[in-house]
């Protein structure tokens, strides 16, 4: 199921939409107790995404009590001082709603979307869950149970469904993005009652969060419903605590193997890269779309159809808040040598080291781009979800419409530095996943 | 014996967690809130209303279908084919290789060339066995639909690429080995729709082996004909500018005649069936209760059995499955069901992952709640939740033009009436609760279905044998083939009645059993932490009597004493003069039930020799004159009954004897292990078996 998803992984979804055409509108204001709220306008459809944003990801966890800011996600679903356990789905479900939430190593999210006419429960719903959630122990134990499956569902049982955290725990030393997001079991198991209720009283509070609202609306009345439900809720007087931790550089090569039960070897090449946002971020991405959007991309071509020793390959970067690893990968043909496949990878990215892009594969890049933009932004909860992004990380919700200009800023040199500059072999980490022996 | 058993289930003691409840916050706030404490009402509701579509039909037969939407600066074409599902055989997989294909090299254009160019404009294009779709923004649109229609008109098959795909194909089907859900899939689509329906073939690194070129262009030469397609336009697009489009880039596509098949309906599942996958290391079994419905697309049936459906599993979280295996037992991240509409033959599925040690619970839980929604009404309650979920559902999927598309290509497709889905929100709203049970009651068969699970063989399978309505697990490979025991063939001297008799004279004989008075054991057990002691009478020719003492107290009786029967539980005895309970205690006083099988009306009818626990036996099947199923397994050397499976109509019950002892000269099993009617294996061990003491004749009175 998707309720509750934890990681961001494969999924991220760059949001960015064309400076010319179909520009979204909005208005955003700030509430006296911090919260930021955004709202868009479309009333083609009669229905409303209501969603809020928490700044806070496993990155904000004691290295202690990991898996927190997920289990936390979990927990929140259970009520309030007004809302019993187990009634958010059905108040939603009643109205003719869909909900669900999500954590990632930067943010939790929650969101509803409603018929436009229940706009008001939405609010209210989340407003309780900002304003006095409540858990029953019961609930605790379920839940914790529940995120135990979750983990053996999405990541144990699941060939290669242990990649991300095998990569993050060698890429880090220090910075949180080493440890998972769904966290240690063991460190749930431990957790009391007032780990519970400080992380709930340092995180989930007003000026930590952003309220994004998108669908047939009407742009006073919604205000004057936030203003009604957040108003009243108080902000935090401690600072909200922010990981200061700076990773050093790699320092040299990470070369591990993990065994898993798998019948196709696999290699996963972890390179660090700047935070999401920044220039260098923006050429990083094109050269993960360089190397593998599209038939014609570069590792597609080469590794699938040319020389067919992978059956997938792929690059894509982790857009993190702080600076994160972009992931080449490809998983073997039968018969193939997993360094056979990992040499193949590592001669396409060098290629870009020494040769220039053409003009024409520039330009494709570029529509590539564009096109991307154009097609996201089509439903009115991917647009809350956007703003709000863009809001927490950026400052500026208005990059849903300009975000492209930076993309397009790039140039081929600027794509072929970062190659040289973050792709070198001294800055990745290399992982290895090989199937398990049968008796081990 | 088996009676008694089933009343120990019912003596469980229930322990309640105290409640505690954790405050998250004490926020002390002077502001008042008490307002909070209400669900706002909604405001007034905005009408649902559907987009227009446009249709019209190209002289070849092409039907076309558009729909305008301008939000976005994009165009969608997607060439739909109206195929019959074909059995491909032991060549399964080549229509997709086919489908494949097309966009691997043309007349004009090399495959390189083709993604090069849909590339290079940011467009997609795929193609498959049922047709092809893409998509680009609007200024790229001819560029495109000349792609496109040079991939539907001029493919060239080309060897190589050919090769490419096979190969690839086997690396995927060696990766599907380790994937759970793949393994489900596989083995559900064989039990459940067999070999000999397409929905029943499974590909496999065999029958890929068997694909030819000649295979994949006749296929596309026979199907790709516009008289048997649809495309439907989607976006930035007027119905003109579409038609001058459809009319410039598919009205040279010639039409041709293309074949059709009918399939025999299967058959459904009889019993219930576990069909097991192993996949060592699983730390979760994938567990699928599945089985083939025939409900066809616009039926009136559908959105009724969509929404109980939605009350048992469906997408809601309120969903029955989800509440109980997630939320109140924490079985599993989810579980849901899922019930299909097909114009061949659709299916029912409910599905979680557990982890191993609560693979039987899960089990247990998924059929509760399966009989559940047939044997009870559903609540007002849950009937409009669903109802509302349903409706909202509809009305967001309003919100992508790609809906109002899909609905038109349906309405043709399947014939449906033209104002289906204007109708469907009324429609939705008329289902009763009485129609919800109708629908149940039609569609979900607890005691019918196939109860796939994949997972660790040497952790979970041995303790599911108690679902299986014959007691015997059938395993099957990652692919869905069957994996048989090392088969010993019967031979043709063998008979049921021959079985029996040996089984007769392997524990002591006609003659002695015959001459058999009285019968009396002693049995002890442990339950939830307790000794329970069970004492049984039978009495020559037809007075039984047994008593069950827990804690030093009697906790249950039975009685029949020749007329009539009694049942004491608790302290709460009930005199039984007629019915199926009364045949059931006169049952029990039989103190040799296979020799008088024939007497009893039993059919017999020996099914083959299947492994048991590592001992081959002969599989006999005795049908009651009443229609109760009894499967029983006589161990091949020695000739003993070593397992009897009782398939009633709420549970099956499967009883392991071992441990077979002389008393007197006849040979009794001292142990016997229960399972199927409680959630633990019971296992009973006779302290004492006594032959021809004498009884009182109190013990068997009835007051």
């Amino acid at each position: 199921m998707s309720k509750f998803i934890f990681t961001v992984s494969l999924a991220i979804c760059v949001g960015f939409v064309h400076a010319q055409l179909n520009k979204i509108q909005f208005q955003e204001f700030t509430l006296e107790n911090g919260l930021k709220v955004i709202l868009h306008q479309d009333k083609t459809t009669p229905i409303v995404a209501v969603s809020v944003m928490y700044h806070v990801g496993s990155k904000n966890e004691n290295p202690d009590k990991t898996g927190f800011a997920h289990f936390f996600e979990h927990l929140l679903f259970e009520g309030s001082e007004n809302i019993g356990r187990g009634e958010y789905d059905k108040y939603i479900e009643k109205a003719g709603g869909t909900l669900n939430a999500n954590t990632s190593m930067d943010r939790t999210y929650y969101f509803e979307i409603l018929p436009s006419n229940q706009l008001e429960l939405g609010l209210w719903l989340e407003s309780e869950r900002m304003l006095h959630a409540k858990v029953e122990n019961v609930g605790i134990e379920t839940q914790r149970q529940v995120v135990k499956e979750e983990r053996r569902q999405r990541i144990d049982n699941q060939p290669y469904g242990s990649f991300l955290e095998q990569i993050m725990m060698r890429a880090y030393k220090v910075h949180p993005y080493k440890w998972p997001v769904i966290g240690s079991m063991a460190h749930l198991d431990a957790a009391v009652e007032s780990d519970y209720k400080n992380f709930y009283a340092d995180f989930y509070v007003p000026n930590n969060a952003i309220v994004s609202i998108a669908g047939d609306i009407d742009y006073d009345n919604a205000k004057m419903l936030v203003e009604k439900y957040f108003s009243t809720i108080p902000k935090s007087k401690k600072p909200i605590y922010r990981p200061s931790a700076v990773e050093p550089a790699l320092g040299g090569e990470v070369r591990d193997t993990f065994y898993d039960n798998i019948q196709l070897p696999a290699v996963l090449m972890a390179y660090r890269i700047p935070a999401a946002g920044t220039p260098e971020y923006y050429a990083v991405s094109m050269l993960g779309t360089l190397l593998s959007q599209g038939e014609s991309s570069r590792l597609q071509k080469a590794l699938v159809d040319e020389q067919q020793k992978a059956v997938a390959v792929g690059n894509f970067p982790l857009d993190l808040e702080d600076p994160g690893v972009s992931i080449a990968y490809g998983i073997c043909s039968m018969g193939t040598d997993v360094l056979d496949a990992e040499r193949s990878i590592t001669a396409e990215i060098d290629r870009i080291k020494t040769e220039t892009i053409s003009d024409e594969e520039f330009q494709k890049l570029k529509n590539q781009v564009e096109n991307d933009f154009v097609s996201s932004n089509s439903k009115v909860s991917g647009i809350a979800e956007s703003l709000a992004n863009y809001k927490m990380y950026y400052g500026d919700a208005n990059l849903i419409n300009t975000e492209l200009n930076r993309y397009l800023a790039v140039t081929k040199d600027d794509i072929k530095n970062a190659a040289i500059k973050y792709y070198n072999n001294n800055n990745r980490v290399v992982l290895h996943y090989l199937p398990k022996p049968v008796n081990p | 014996m088996k009676q008694l058993i089933i009343a120990l289930s019912v003596i469980f003691i229930f322990s309640q967690c105290a409640k505690k409840t954790t405050e998250l916050v004490s926020k002390a706030s002077n502001v008042d809130q008490t307002w909070r404490k209400m669900a706002p009402s909604p405001a007034a509701a905005r009408d649902i209303s559907l987009g227009d579509y446009a249709s019209f039909d190209l002289a070849n037969g092409l039907k076309v279908i558009v729909v305008e939407n301008h939000k976005l600066p994009r165009v969608s074409y997607q060439l739909s084919l109206n195929n019959e599902a074909l059995i491909e055989g032991d060549k399964a997989g080549y229509t997709s290789f086919a489908g494949d294909l097309l966009s691997k090299g043309t007349k004009n254009r090399t495959k390189a060339q083709i993604d090069e160019a849909i590339d290079y404009v940011g467009a997609s294009l795929s193609t498959s066995s049922s047709g092809v779709f893409g998509s680009a923004l609007k200024k790229h649109s001819d560029k495109l639909l000349d792609i496109m229609t040079d991939v539907l008109y001029n493919p060239t098959f080309p060897q190589d690429e050919f090769e490419k795909i096979r190969k690839r194909t086997a690396s995927g089907l060696a990766s599907s080995k380790t994937n759970p859900e793949a393994i489900a899939t596989n083995i559900r689509s064989i039990v459940n729709f067999g070999a000999n329906h397409p929905y029943g073939e499974v590909q496999t690194e065999e029958t890929i082996k068997n694909i030819t070129l000649d295979d994949c262009r006749n296929f596309y030469n026979t199907y790709f004909k516009p008289n048997n397609a649809y495309l439907v336009i989607v976006g930035d697009i007027t119905p003109a500018e579409a038609r001058m489009q459809a009319e410039k880039y598919f009205s040279k596509w010639e039409k041709g005649k293309v074949p059709s098949f009918s399939y025999a309906t299967p058959e459904g599942t009889k019993g219930t069936q576990v069909r097991f996958g192993n996949k060592d290391g699983a730390v979760q079994s994938v567990i699928n209760i599945s089985y083939p419905i025939d409900m066809k697309p616009g039926s009136e049936d559908a959105i009724k059995a969509n929404l109980m459906n939605s009350i048992l599993g469906g997408g809601i979280f309120s969903g029955r499955l989800m509440q109980n295996l997630r939320e109140k037992k924490a079985y599993t991240y989810g579980a849901r069901s899922n019930i299909s509409t097909d114009k061949l033959m659709g299916n029912f599925n409910a599905f979680a992952s557990v982890r191993n040690e609560v693979t039987d619970s899960s089990i247990t839980e998924f059929i509760y709640e399966l009989k559940r929604i047939v044997n009870e009404p559903v609540s007002d309650a849950d009937l409009s939740l669903a109802k509302s979920s349903m409706s909202g559902n509809f009305g967001r999927s309003l919100e992508s033009p790609q809906t109002i598309a899909n609905f038109a290509l349906n309405t043709f497709k399947y014939n449906l009436p033209k104002d289906y889905y204007n109708n469907y929100l009324k429609n939705v709203d008329a289902v009763s609760v009485a129609d919800v049970q109708a629908m149940a009651k039609r569609y979900i068969r607890p005691d019918n279905c196939n109860i796939v699970v994949v997972g660790n063989k040497d952790n979970v399978a041995d303790k599911l044998k108690k679902f299986d309505s014959d007691g015997v697990i059938d395993f099957y490979d990652p692919f869905g083939k069957k994996i048989e025991d090392k088969k010993i063939e019967l031979s043709a001297d063998i008979t049921a009645d021959g079985i029996i008799k040996d089984y007769i004279s392997a524990i002591g004989g006609e003659a002695k059993l015959k001459a058999v008075k009285s019968i009396y054991s002693s049995m002890k057990a442990s339950r939830m932490g307790q000794d329970v002691t069970l004492e049984t009478f039978q009495v020559a020719p037809n007075k039984y009597a047994m008593k069950m003492n827990m804690m030093g107290m009697t906790v249950q009786e039975q009685k029949y004493d020749g007329t009539k029967g009694l049942q004491a539980q608790m302290g709460n005895k009930k005199v039984i003069t007629d019915g199926k309970e009364l045949e059931d205690l006169k049952k029990s006083a039989i103190m040799f039930e296979q020799m008088n099988y024939a007497s009893l009306g039993y059919k017999l009818e020996v099914k083959g020799i299947e492994n048991v626990d590592g001992t081959n036996c002969y599989k006999v099947l005795a049908t009651s004159p009443a229609g109760d199923l009894i499967t029983e397994f006589y161990d091949v050397k020695t000739g003993y009954l070593i397992r009897s499976v009782k398939a009633e109509e709420k549970m099956t019950m499967t009883t392991d004897y071992k441990d077979y002892k002389s008393v007197n000269g006849i040979m009794f099993p001292f142990s016997s292990a229960i399972s199927g009617v409680a959630p633990t294996t019971l296992v009973l061990e006779a302290t004492a078996i006594e032959i021809d003491k004498i009884v009182a004749d109190d013990v068997f009175k009835i007051e």
